[in-house]
């Protein structure tokens, strides 16, 4: 057996199989983090606590921007300029490089211990002196700030316009730092950083504590990680990343998710930047450039983009590659060198070819191994051979009573359309189109290719802009609604070319579907109170509730990436995601497309369910049948306008209709 | 008349979708044959695999007697089967001289292709007109013009239209019928996927209707015409297996 | 009309700075006109054809500026270094494209972005670590010839640079303008199925593309060593920094563009250098790129904004 074999034996049958795989991870940890503590004590070697507390820096600085990159799928070039950020803020908070002059405003702060007053012979000055404790958070506060004024500009950017834009403000802050003497002394760097203190005793110049502290603060920030990860925020930041138009149709409002996500990573690198320039003292603007920016990305890739312990062990790696190991690998070079006689060889510097180094690993794991050392997406063991050819089988609707649950206002149709025009520069793709829709309906919309079906439903939620007309939804208008705002009041909808979050599971899929009827915010993700714990135990029950109505075709897979699924099924998901958000109308945009007639069939039935269950459909179908089963009545658009509305049998034989899809004939041209 | 093209038990998928389902089609020398279909049946599929922008999984696609399998797009073009695409897809930015030049890409410049290029102004007047203006700026039915010239400057044997109707109006689709009828005289085989079944018909030879990737109707132009299956098939409703 | 003689000279030395960058910016955005790629490694592409063009010219016995040769051994000399130098920068960035991107042509999002920031790093620590960090004095064989026009000093070297640059931009308008490949790389550029369908081989436009795209950096390269005399390791990032803003403003894939884009940032540079600190330079630059990117993505002759829906 190989080694893989006799693990997963071991696992599986053996006796340690009655281990669930959480007690492991968490044995793992414990066991990883006890080492990490005793380190220092065993090993009493100063030069190697300092290397291990700046890989440990960099660490932090992994996680953070992992955050960006990782979740979000925001690719930040210029991450070093948030850690230069917060190097400043504490450096000039904490060092005498600012002395403005004493005056009676300093007073409180004197009394707070802040500041203090320092006589000098042209007059009493200020000496910033503020806790290092104190300024980790305000610092990162302060980063976080710059987070969202950096990000804002890049909310409608493409991906690589919105790298080439961050990489600017990365720049633009070094520069501004080396030239604005009076906050950080220029190009020469702070000096007299204050060292921290605790309960009067200073840090001083040993590494030992600034490498627990570095260790706490990885420890913190891997939990935040975490828990934001597996929380609604992360999900959210998740589906952003995966598909942005489709995150925003499901709910997600994109603009504070953005800004979250680069405010929490720049957030990481502002406390992170405060312990980096405690401990060294100094802060210089070379400490910040572009290279530290891509040595961060580089660790990021290497570690595993997206996953925590991923980054974080790819930035430890690197640096303590850079600190401990290349010494000794160039000696043995240079020996090697000797040995075979490459004069080359004998003279390499390893240490001072790290970049070049970085360079390489990122082309190579680019190349060759994008996930990286630890890749994000786990694999979840594959279907056993009985779950695979297990007949389908359906589950029931009691789950999902009151869905599609309207306020009864009367006769009032629930979706009202009024002269709604779209056009893309001179094609006019809708033209004044009205329809009404009465609630707990259900309308088919039918036409030849191209005649405006999916635009109809694009401009109703939103992802397309309209030129004129009204759409006005359970009486209130809604037209110009950013996407998430129209989910929020009701209307989700599935997509003609299926638009899933391909690298997330399907139980992640329509958690993410959920996202706007949850409330759990980012603070109450990191606290993980007993209401967000019973909130996402309660949000996950319902999820799976949903899935069941497509009994086990989807239950057994609710834990496999949706990329992995057969198309019909995800089509399955799409729906499923669709209903997790409760909505009253569900659009549903060739939901059989690609099945065959049994699949059809059995489709088509579960909408019939659901519409019994008080939910309103719109559909778009191109199989008559389907549409004559299902829809109560049923509108006909050619060339983006309507030609014929009616109930199924009366559309059918409408003669319009029959010439819109069989094209006119030169007779009647 | 010897066969130009055959797709025999052709199976084409999308990821996991099934698109083309066992498919065979026949078309002749000489032939306007059509492909007819609603929505999603295939159609455009089917043209894809033809250029061998598609690569069956099963099946083959034969032309004059050798199958295209592994064959390059480019190596295709050479051999005689030439696209007039979808939206006609012109080079937006080139002008429509340039445009017809691209489409005889793989030819050597020299007479032939001065007497191509005079044969497409006299099917297409208009086109002479702007040869100067940029592709991007001609209306709908003048850029439909240019794609058939485009693809006749290949010196086709095979010429394959997807959807030459599409997005023209009235006049100018029956317009372009007229044309393709002309071309075909001149001694150009035509297979021609088309929404417009009255219009397709009314030109064609033999026909084939796709339904969900399926062929549910074939025959001569003339039969299909006036068979009422036809209604069923685009609107979906055919019971197929 | 008399105009001020230091403006004029500013005016001067912007056009030369401006020749430069828009030779740097056309590489660029040839690529980036096909592929709709960022291609970080040009900039260090061009960095290194520089330490070529300083190899190939001191292969020819030129040291510094102490050998001046004239006439015909002039043109020579220069046609030598230029051929040599845009000869080797089009094969490096061929080697590039086959190496680190042909297999990353299908990848989803900015993950061959990231290999060129990859390729890039690798290029410049290279020549870091074999020629190290100091500046080095490029050879010239230029002779210092001079006129005085207006009261500015107009020199044979930026003369000849203008000439180069012209004919260069010439010849690549006649080339994409022209011919059958260059047409090809338009239709490419354009529509890349429909070109493949065309029967024209969108492997060989891509190859095409990079080879002239980097000999054009290489060009650039030589211009720049022969208008500074020196050249060192950070001319990448330092002249690359204004030439991709160059490519930018006059609107990424535009090949006009890019050349306004270059004379533009050129008379900014220079103009700009009269009235702030150069220390001041780069963040200028930078404020210019990122507020084309987030104002009018499309720059001056773009057309696709670089927005999402």
């Amino acid at each position: 057996m190989t080694v893989g074999e006799t693990f997963t034996w071991l696992r599986r049958a053996g006796p340690l199989a009655r281990i669930e795989r959480q007690t492991w991870q968490r044995i793992a940890v414990v066991c990883l983090f006890g080492a990490a503590i005793l380190f220092p004590i065993g090993h009493r070697n100063d030069a190697d606590i300092d290397a291990a507390a700046n890989a440990l820096t960099f660490a932090a600085l992994a996680l953070g921007l992992n955050i960006v990159v990782g979740l979000a799928g925001l690719l930040d070039l210029g991450y070093a300029a948030f850690f230069a950020i917060g190097a400043y803020t504490y450096g000039a908070m904490a060092s005498w490089q600012m002395t403005p002059d004493w005056s009676s405003f300093w007073e409180p702060f004197q009394w707070l211990g802040l500041v203090a007053r320092f006589h000098e012979t042209s007059g009493d000055v200020v000496h910033f002196q503020v806790s290092f404790w104190l300024m980790m958070p305000v610092a990162a506060a302060v980063t976080a700030f710059f987070g969202i004024l950096f990000g804002f500009p890049t909310l409608r950017l493409r991906g690589d316009y919105l790298a080439i834009v961050t990489l600017g403000f990365g720049e633009i802050v070094p520069i501004v730092a080396r030239n604005t003497p009076y906050v950080t002394n220029g190009a020469m760097g702070l000096n007299g950083v204050a060292a921290p203190q605790l309960f009067g005793w200073s840090f001083g110049v040993d590494a030992t504590p600034y490498y627990y502290v570095g260790l706490a603060l990885v420890a913190f920030l891997i939990l935040t990680s975490q828990r934001l990860k597996f929380s609604r925020i992360g999900r959210a930041w998740m589906a952003i990343r995966e598909d942005e138009l489709a995150a925003a149709a499901m709910g997600v409002d994109r603009t504070k998710m953005k800004l979250l996500a680069f405010a929490t990573g720049a957030a990481f690198a502002g406390a992170t930047g405060t312990l980096f320039v405690a401990k060294l003292q100094t802060a210089t603007p070379e400490m910040f450039g572009f290279p530290v920016s891509v040595m961060i990305l580089v660790m990021i890739v290497f570690g595993g983009i997206g996953s925590v312990w991923g980054v974080v062990l790819g930035a430890l790696i690197l640096q303590l590659l850079q600190s401990w190991f290349l010494e000794d690998l160039s000696g043995w070079l240079h020996s090697l060198g000797r040995l075979i006689h490459v004069e080359w060889l004998q003279r390499i510097e390893l240490a001072s070819s790290i970049e070049l180094i970085f360079g390489l690993i990122l082309v190579f794991m680019m190349l060759y191994r994008r996930e990286g050392l630890i890749p994000a997406t786990r694999r979840v063991a594959p279907l056993t051979t009985e779950e695979q050819t297990a007949a389908p089988t359906r589950g029931g609707f009691e789950g999902l009573k009151g869905l599609g649950a309207v306020e009864e206002r009367g006769s009032d149709p629930l979706l009202e359309i009024a002269g709604l025009t779209v056009r893309f520069g001179g094609l006019v793709a809708l033209g004044e189109v009205s329809l009404s829709m009465p609630a707990h309906s259900v309308l088919a919309v039918i036409g030849p290719n191209g005649s405006g079906k999916s635009t109809l439903f694009n401009a109703v939620t939103g992802l397309v802009s309209a030129q004129s007309g009204r759409v006005r939804f359970a009486g209130q208008e809604i037209g110009g609604l950013a996407p998430h705002l129209v989910l929020d009041r009701g209307i989700a909808r599935t997509f003609q070319n299926i638009r899933l979050f391909p690298n997330l599971t399907v139980l992640e899929n329509v958690l993410i579907g959920m996202h706007a009827r949850l409330h759990t915010g980012a603070v109450e993700a990191l606290l993980r109170l007993p209401r967000t714990r019973r909130e996402e135990q309660e949000a996950r029950d319902k999820a799976m509730e949903i899935l069941a109505v497509f009994g086990n075709r989807l239950m057994p897979r609710v834990d496999h990436v949706v990329s992995s699924l057969s198309y019909a099924n995800r089509r399955r998901v799409e729906i499923a995601r669709a209903l997790a958000s409760r909505p009253k109308l569900l659009l549903l945009d060739e939901p059989t497309a690609g099945m065959n007639p049994a699949e059809t069939l059995e489709l088509a039935d579960q909408i019939k369910s659901l519409n019994r269950l008080g939910l309103s459909i719109v559909l778009i179908e191109h199989k008559l049948d389907v549409v004559v089963n299902l829809a109560n009545r049923v509108i006909v658009l050619d060339h983006g306008e309507k030609i014929a509305e009616g109930s199924p049998a009366e559309v059918r034989q409408n003669d319009e209709v029959i010439r819109a899809y069989l094209g006119r004939s030169a007779a009647v041209a | 008349m010897p066969e130009l093209l055959q797709f025999r038990a052709v199976d084409t998928y999308y990821g996991d979708l099934h698109v083309l389902k066992a498919v065979d089609y026949r078309i002749e020398e000489g032939e306007i044959v059509c492909l007819l279909g609603g929505n999603a049946s295939g159609k455009s599929t089917t043209m894809k695999a033809i250029m061998g922008i598609v690569v069956p999984a099963r099946g083959d696609i034969v032309y004059e007697g050798k199958s295209l399998a592994g064959i390059s797009v480019a190596e295709r073009v050479r051999r005689g089967i030439a696209p007039v695409l979808e939206a006609r897809r012109l080079f937006p930015r080139m002008t429509v001289y340039e445009n017809l030049e691209m489409g005889a890409y793989i030819r050597s410049r020299g007479p032939e292709f001065d007497e191509d290029l005079e044969r497409v102004f006299t099917l297409f007047p208009r086109v002479k007109e702007r040869l100067r203006q940029l592709a991007g700026t001609l209306s709908g039915g003048e850029q439909q013009m240019v794609a058939i010239g485009r693809a006749l400057m290949a010196r086709p044997k095979l010429l394959c239209m997807d959807e030459p109707s599409m997005g023209l109006a009235p006049v100018f689709v029956e317009q372009v019928f007229d044309i393709i009828q002309t071309i075909n005289r001149q001694g150009t085989t035509i297979f021609m996927v088309e929404q417009n079944a009255n219009m397709a018909l009314s030109i064609a030879h033999r026909a084939y209707v796709l339904q969900t990737g399926q062929v549910v109707l074939s025959g001569a132009a003339e039969e299909l015409r006036r068979n009422p299956m036809i209604r069923e098939a685009y609107l979906g409703e055919m019971k197929v297996e | 009309m008399i105009i001020d003689p230091v403006l004029l000279q500013q005016v001067i030395n912007g056009l030369s700075l401006g020749a430069m960058y828009a030779l740097l910016a056309l590489g660029f955005t040839l690529v980036y006109g096909i592929l709709e790629l960022i291609n970080f490694a040009h900039f260090n592409v061009f960095m290194v054809s520089s330490f070529i063009g300083m190899w190939a010219l001191e292969m020819l016995g030129i040291s510094g500026q102490s050998t001046v040769l004239g006439g015909f051994a002039l043109v020579g000399t220069l046609v030598f270094a230029f051929v040599v130098t845009m000869l080797s920068a089009g094969v490096l960035g061929v080697a590039i494209e086959r190496i680190a991107l042909r297999p990353l042509r299908n990848a989803r999002g900015t993950a061959a972005m990231i290999t060129t920031i990859g390729v890039s790093y690798i290029l410049f620590n290279v020549i870091l670590l074999t020629a190290g960090a100091s500046s080095f004095n490029f050879p010239n064989p230029m002779p210092s010839v001079r006129w005085d026009i207006g009261g500015a000093t107009l020199q044979l070297r930026e003369v000849l640079i203008w000439t180069i640059a012209v004919v260069l931009m010439l010849g690549l308008h006649l080339f994409v303008n022209q011919t059958r490949l260059g047409k090809a790389m338009r239709a490419t550029a354009q529509d890349a199925e429909a070109a493949r369908m065309m029967g024209i081989d969108v492997d060989r436009v891509i190859i095409t593309a990079f080879f002239l795209g980097s000999a054009l950096a290489g060009a650039a390269a030589l211009i720049f060593g022969l208008y500074y005399n020196f050249t060192s390791f950070i001319i990448g990032y330092t002249a690359g920094l204004r030439a991709f803003t160059a490519a930018v403003l006059g609107g990424i894939g535009s090949v006009t563009g890019a050349m306004v884009g270059g004379v533009l940032i050129g008379l900014i540079e220079s103009l700009g250098g009269h009235f702030f600190a150069t220390r001041w330079a780069d963040v200028i630059i930078f404020s210019i790129l990122v507020l084309v990117l987030v104002f009018v993505p499309s720059g001056l002759f773009g057309r696709a904004p670089a927005t999402r829906a």
